[in-house]
């Protein structure tokens, strides 16, 4: 006879050997970009008894690491990327509901827009797509938006990170005019501002008074995040 | 359904008319009837003799009708098989294939940046690089090998130096009758017999007559050699336009092909259906610096004509590209490889040398056959076409994304963007992205590539029975020659 701590003991390696599988799994599938499977796999984990917050920290971020690095050395591109992405941010709108308080780590909220007068966003729709796949919520306010839209977005959407770009030398203007107003409003302080476009450079970027600037889609996720663990 | 559609599965290129091809070829016999060539070998002449030729002395002239006749029977395919076991190179038409030029005499050294004489461990190293990049179908020496024991028997240490390191198949340079049959011999030993090398040759000798019109004995005692064991053989006239052809191209193309006609008729002679392929390296002479170039456009202009040509005649070509007369691998460089290598690829030539060359054909670099890697890439993506199927027109998907829509996430990108070429060196990243990561320019790129493949790439390695047998010949050519 087996006493209960005993029993206890074989139930923990069973559900941990159980979990670390869901776990792993999870990370491969999400590298693959296979967003149905990846679904139905959660869910799986979820009703065996699965940490919504394990899931996200130890099964979607480090997968979505690994596709961030695998991106860098050139064994990934941007279809695989974005569709991994995708699935990300699937998965995200899932367990959201569930995570609780500290399970997202940095990865918060974000509102992005392409200012006022330029109608371009595929650079903007995939730094969107980027954050989503790195868990953050986005808010995607679109192209050729007013300062004040996105100062009534950062108002109401409570956001930690704002995005905005630009492709044109005649819009680029207008980033530091949204942040001028931000200023007016008060509330610049609870937003770090990351710009982004061909014409922008780091340079302008502090001109501007912008906290962040990404040369282009693919790093934006990354400087932000390494700027939000180095002000923690 | 639709009908009478035509669909452009590549992408076509052509120089010459037939009307032109007829007058560049009519004009041709006209040369061998008229003017003739000189040959300096007692069997061709003998040869020649004991035809319908006309022969005074050295002096051989051919009837159009000998011509003709010939022309029947040569192949119109000839497929080599490399060492690795693999029937890789297809010598047929509209088919492309790419390969290094060989012999050339200087080398910068990787280390100390100077200019030296070329040696066994440089070839070596050309036919590991060549084994290890996928766009190079067939191995030229890149390199001579200068350091052998006797310049009399080079090329089969050079043979040596090219197997040690490259499975692929190869074009051969030899020093004379001799030197080819000795290559030979180790080329049977390798494929397992005569008999099996004539199914799957491993090689092709590389034979060239001197223009205007001359054919010195050891071309034609290597040419007769390959007549008589069926071994593919190129003849590959190489006249420099204004000083040993005509200062037009259109008089260069007739000399350079009654020069090959020539050799035509005396293979048919010796032994009716030689593999011999049609080559030329058609080019000009620099007036300013009196060389030969392998840069000036007008060798990619000439060079697709002549293979108009050898269409025409139901021939193989051999022909050149790839190549530069600047000095160092630059700017210079990379435009004319790349414009050579773009026409020759276009017009369809089935055997494309000298790729890598720098300093018109006499200074061997490494890194110029790293770079011609990438740019064959660029080429061949060019050669595919365009696709206009369904799926490619893709009509639903324009309408299911719609005006202001996205299709980089789309199921039809992920399926497609994998048709394009992908570039290895070529950056593409943005400024700030390229400053990180060093400023590093296209040249420091091929420096880094070419060291990494030197380090990494291990070449399946000869058997160690048959190397034993192939020293052999070699050791008995040097015996003979000391």
């Amino acid at each position: 006879m087996l006493t209960l701590k005993e029993l206890l003991i074989t139930y923990n390696h069973k559900y941990n050997s159980i979990m670390s599988t869901y776990l792993s799994n999870i990370s491969e599938t999400l590298i693959s970009g296979k967003g149905d499977e990846l679904k139905k796999l959660i869910e799986s984990a979820v009703n065996d008894g699965a940490n919504p917050g394990e899931i996200l920290n130890q099964g979607l971020l480090p997968g979505m690491d690994a596709v961030g690095q695998k991106w860098k050395d050139g064994d990934m591109f941007m279809p695989e990327v974005l569709r991994s992405a995708k699935a990300m941010s699937n998965s995200m709108d899932y367990l959201r509901p569930m995570l609780k308080e500290g399970d997202m780590g940095n990865a918060g909220t974000m509102v992005i827009g392409t200012v006022a007068g330029d109608l371009h966003d595929i650079g903007k729709d995939l730094a969107a797509m980027m954050f989503e796949g790195a868990g953050y919520k986005v808010i995607n306010l679109g192209i050729d938006q007013p300062g004040e839209s996105f100062v009534n977005a950062v108002k109401e959407h409570q956001p930690n990170i704002l995005g905005m770009s630009a492709l044109l030398t005649t819009t680029m203007p207008r980033m530091g005019e949204v942040i001028n107003s931000l200023k007016e409003a008060g509330i610049r302080d609870q937003v770090t501002v990351i710009i982004g476009g061909a014409p922008v450079t780091e340079e302008y970027a502090g001109e501007i008074g912008a906290d962040l600037y990404a040369p282009n889609a693919g790093s934006a996720v990354e400087i932000t995040n390494e700027f939000l663990q180095q002000a923690q | 359904m639709k009908i009478s559609q035509t669909i452009n599965q590549s992408t076509r290129f052509r120089v010459l008319s037939e009307d032109q091809i007829e007058q560049i070829y009519f004009a041709a016999l006209e040369v061998l009837e008229r003017t003739g060539a000189m040959f300096y070998h007692e069997e061709a002449i003998e040869l020649f003799r004991n035809s319908h030729a006309v022969v005074r002395e050295n002096h051989v002239r051919v009837p159009a009708c000998m011509v003709e006749e010939a022309l029947n029977f040569y192949p119109r395919k000839i497929t080599l098989k490399g060492r690795n076991g693999k029937r890789s190179l297809h010598i047929q038409k509209d088919t492309v294939t790419f390969g290094t030029g060989s012999d050339l005499p200087f080398t910068y050294d990787r280390e100390t940046g100077e200019r030296r004489r070329t040696t066994y461990k440089d070839v070596n190293n050309a036919a590991k690089l060549v084994d290890a990049l996928s766009h190079y179908d067939f191995f030229m020496s890149h390199g001579i090998v200068s350091d052998a024991p006797n310049p009399q028997t080079y090329d089969r240490h050079q043979f040596m130096a090219m197997l040690e390191q490259c499975t692929k198949p190869m074009v051969l340079t030899s020093v004379d009758g001799e030197g080819l049959e000795d290559l030979w011999k180790m080329g049977c030993l390798i494929q397992g017999g005569e008999e099996e090398f004539r199914l799957n040759p491993l090689f092709v000798a590389y034979i060239e007559p001197i223009s205007p019109l001359k054919n010195d004995r050891t071309a034609v005692e290597k040419l007769l050699f390959a007549a008589d064991k069926k071994l593919p053989a190129m003849y590959t006239p190489c006249p420099s336009s204004g000083a040993t052809a005509p200062a037009t191209i259109a008089g260069m193309l007739v000399q350079s092909l009654a020069e090959t006609l020539m050799a035509v008729v005396l293979c048919h002679l010796k032994k009716p259906g030689t593999p011999l392929i049609m080559g030329g390296v058609t080019t000009l002479l620099d007036m300013k610096m009196s060389t030969y170039s392998y840069g000036a456009p007008e060798l990619s202009l000439a060079s697709a004509a002549n293979t108009d040509i050898s269409k025409w005649l139901n021939l193989l070509m051999f022909s050149t590209g790839g190549c530069t007369d600047s000095k160092i691998l630059d700017e210079q460089a990379a435009s004319e490889q790349m414009m050579n290598l773009f026409y020759s690829y276009l017009s369809g030539a089935n055997l494309v040398h000298d790729v890598g060359y720098i300093d018109h054909g006499t200074n061997a670099s490494l890194e110029s056959l790293v770079l011609n890697q990438e740019m064959m890439g660029m080429v061949k993506q060019f050669g595919k076409g365009i696709n206009t199927d369904d799926e490619h027109l893709a009509l639903d998907l324009i309408e299911e994304v719609g005006p202001g829509g996205e299709y980089v996430t789309t199921d039809h990108t992920f399926d497609h963007w994998k048709e394009w070429y992908l570039p290895k060196l070529q950056d593409r990243s943005d400024y700030e992205t390229w400053q990180k990561g060093g400023s590093k320019t296209m040249l420091d790129r091929v420096n880094e590539r070419t060291q990494e493949l030197l380090d990494t790439h291990t070449p399946e390695p000869l058997d160690e029975k048959l190397e034993k047998e192939l020293r052999e010949v070699v050791a008995a050519a040097d015996k003979r020659h000391s």
